[in-house]
């Protein structure tokens, strides 16, 4: 307790204004890389700027931002990368806690290798990822067809593989990118005090009643991270060694709508128009995730805690 | 003793072959790729052929190779060698008795199954290293690497260190800034910096762009490496204040000894992402100056114009070989576990 308060902040008796200082690298970037860039693409998106006839560029308001919200394929590629999102995150989530308690586990040998083997498909470039994923799901030669669909007489299923939007089989592809989530998961569960897991056993909790009443509540903070993690992921954000679904214009629709406005038409404004109207339902979404945060994500109160 | 272990190992052997299973049926498509890459395109369009890299075994007849299948015949299922395939009989020899006149067998050649044994080609990769610039790709991905990794560090850890440790003006305001830029989407930056980097400062061909915003630090790692300085005891540092040593020296000779694991963590992760970075790469690189182009976007390119799945996978595995390595090598600070103790202060 005591420790923790001296840790908070500290004056250090020296000049106040080091921590400035210090953190000046990163303020500076983010007011080049961040702040000013939003606010030329706010300010773009306001006026009828086109990259070919710069000169007649004039303020028009909200025009495009009321333009798209009557734009049926806008609606189109927003509700595709919400679909997206919505089969991947669950899916992303579920698996990289299941994985984590199986790489927490007493039992596992070779702990270290076993992670590092569940880590590995995390930090396969794009460029390898998608092809080797093709080559999976090839109808003739894959590994999919050959070895589960066509014994099972469900290879009919496959014709959902190759390059279509909507790819349902692609949602597979995203196991592939829970390695950070469930590295942060597996630190998580490893926090966990084995008194508590010793006196449940003692009142006769069996292995299932421990993880859902000891592990999934205490590793709620983990979990939500993870859940972030894997939003900014989906919705283009810099999050750690993403990749990325931006390499397949088909699985990203809103990116390919906005690079059509952007390097077809040569329309700034309508293209940073799409780009605000997408910050600010992102930003909606992360808002409410942070405010409801409060009913199931367990903060450990650090008053009572000393 | 005997039987203590016994049960020990009854206990623990189900639940481990559940893990190797599971690990298995994820690595999957790895081990699908490793295989086709050592591949020959022959067996790739041969439907018929064993999921291992494999060659149909041949016998030599009259001074040239015929393929060899399994040929149900009167006395049971024989190897024979295809002499001369016919759409509703075939010709075969017997490789046991090759004097004799071929044997005709009835039934369509297509539905045998061939006898094939284990062989590695390497053609695949001697292919792509004869279209492939890979040596001056590598050079210019280390170049990018090694440059971004500079940046990186130094300005994450020293911002990193203001975080954990100093008052700053706004209290947390300026923290909570620093996690919501982490949210925000790429779209909303690139349209303006695009415009910046190309017509303003002329940067289309050249790495700047890809470099530039690294040398002001990532929001994400900042987070991670201030975590980790606030979990050290301020004791030391305190002791070397009075010693009179600055806010930079406390960080160099107190801090940083004791977070060697972090930094290498963080080192790592930014490893992984440049050497698949190709968002940045494409959009100011791949078309406007080919010959900068790191092995990441190179590869891709390459690959979306080469159609022979093999060779694809070949080239995969040229890139993947480099993280893998790391990953392996580095995994005693990687497997930690990157403790990130919710998203309260």
């Amino acid at each position: 307790m005591q420790k923790s308060k001296k840790n908070a902040r500290q004056y250090f008796g020296e000049w106040r204004h080091w921590g400035l200082l210090l953190i000046s690298p990163w303020l500076a970037g983010f007011f080049l890389l961040k702040f000013f860039p939003i606010l030329a693409s706010l300010a773009l998106s306001l006026t009828n700027f086109y990259l070919l006839e710069p000169q007649k560029t004039e303020f028009v308001g909200l025009q495009y931002y009321i333009q798209f919200l009557h734009d049926p394929d806008m609606y189109t590629v927003l509700n595709r990368t919400i679909m997206l999102a919505l089969a991947i995150i669950p899916v992303q989530l579920v698996s990289s806690v299941c994985i984590a308690a199986l790489l927490s586990n007493r039992r596992l040998l070779a702990k270290n290798t076993m992670r590092t083997l569940f880590f590995l498909p995390s930090v396969i470039p794009s460029a390898a990822f998608i092809f080797m994923w093709q080559g999976f799901f090839n109808p003739a030669s894959g590994w999919l067809n050959r070895l589960f669909l066509n014994p099972l007489g469900l290879a009919g299923l496959n014709h959902l593989s190759g390059r279509g939007a909507g790819n349902s089989l692609f949602i597979l592809t995203s196991l592939w990118t829970i390695g950070p989530g469930m590295l942060i998961l597996m630190g998580s569960m490893q926090g966990i005090a084995p008194e508590l897991y010793e006196a449940a056993q003692v009142d006769g909790a069996g292995r299932f009643r421990r993880f859902f009443s000891i592990t999934l509540p205490l590793i709620t903070p983990a979990i939500f991270f993870t859940l972030i993690l894997n939003l900014t992921a989906v919705f283009g954000g810099a999050v750690m060694m993403d990749r990325g679904y931006n390499f397949d214009s088909n699985l990203s629709s809103y990116d390919s709508y906005i690079y059509f406005y952007l390097f077809r038409v040569f329309k700034l404004g309508a293209a940073t128009s799409l780009a605000w109207i997408f910050l600010i339902f992102t930003m909606a979404i992360v808002i409410t995730l942070f405010i409801t945060s409060k009913y199931w994500v367990y903060y450990p109160d650090p008053e009572k805690r000393a | 003793m005997n039987r203590l272990n016994l049960k020990k190992w009854q206990k623990i052997l189900p639940f481990n072959l559940l893990v190797w299973i599971i690990l298995a049926l994820y690595l999957l498509p790895i081990i699908s790729m490793v295989f086709t890459a050592m591949m020959s395109t022959e067996q790739l369009m041969d439907p018929r052929s064993p999921l291992y890299p494999a060659r149909q075994l041949t016998f030599n007849y009259q001074g040239k190779d015929y393929p060899l299948y399994n040929v149900p015949t009167g006395s049971g299922i024989r190897p024979m060698a295809l002499f001369q395939p016919g759409a509703k009989s075939s010709l075969f020899i017997d490789p046991q008795n090759p004097g004799a006149a071929p044997i005709r067998w009835v039934g369509g050649w297509r539905s045998l199954q061939g006898l094939y044994e284990f062989h590695i080609s390497w053609d695949n990769f001697t292919v792509m290293a004869k279209n492939l610039p890979l040596a001056d790709m590598l050079r210019n991905s280390l170049l990018i690497l090694f440059l971004a990794e500079i940046g990186v560090l130094a300005s994450s850890i020293v911002t990193a260190y203001g975080f954990a440790r100093f008052k700053l003006p706004g209290g947390d305001l300026i923290f909570y800034i620093l996690i919501a830029t982490i949210l925000i989407p790429d779209k909303v930056t690139t349209i303006p910096t695009y415009f910046v980097y190309v017509n303003l400062l002329h940067w289309r061909g050249t790495i700047y762009p890809i470099l530039l915003p690294w040398f002001f630090g990532s929001a994400m790692y900042i987070f991670l490496l201030r975590q980790n300085f606030r979990s050290i005891p301020i004791d030391l540092e305190e002791a070397a204040m009075l010693d009179g040593a600055g806010p930079l020296q406390r960080l160099f000779y107190v801090i940083l000894p004791q977070s060697w694991p972090v930094v290498i963590t963080v080192s790592v992760l930014h490893f992984f992402y440049m050497w698949n970075e190709t968002r940045t790469a494409s959009l100011y690189l791949s078309s406007a100056n080919p010959a900068l182009m790191p092995i990441s976007i190179g590869v891709q390119v390459y690959e979306s114009r080469v159609p022979i799945q093999n060779i694809i996978e070949a080239s995969s595995m040229v890139i993947l070989a480099i993280p893998v390595l790391l990953l392996f090598i580095s995994q005693r600070y990687f497997m930690q576990g990157i403790v990130v103790t919710g998203t309260e202060k």
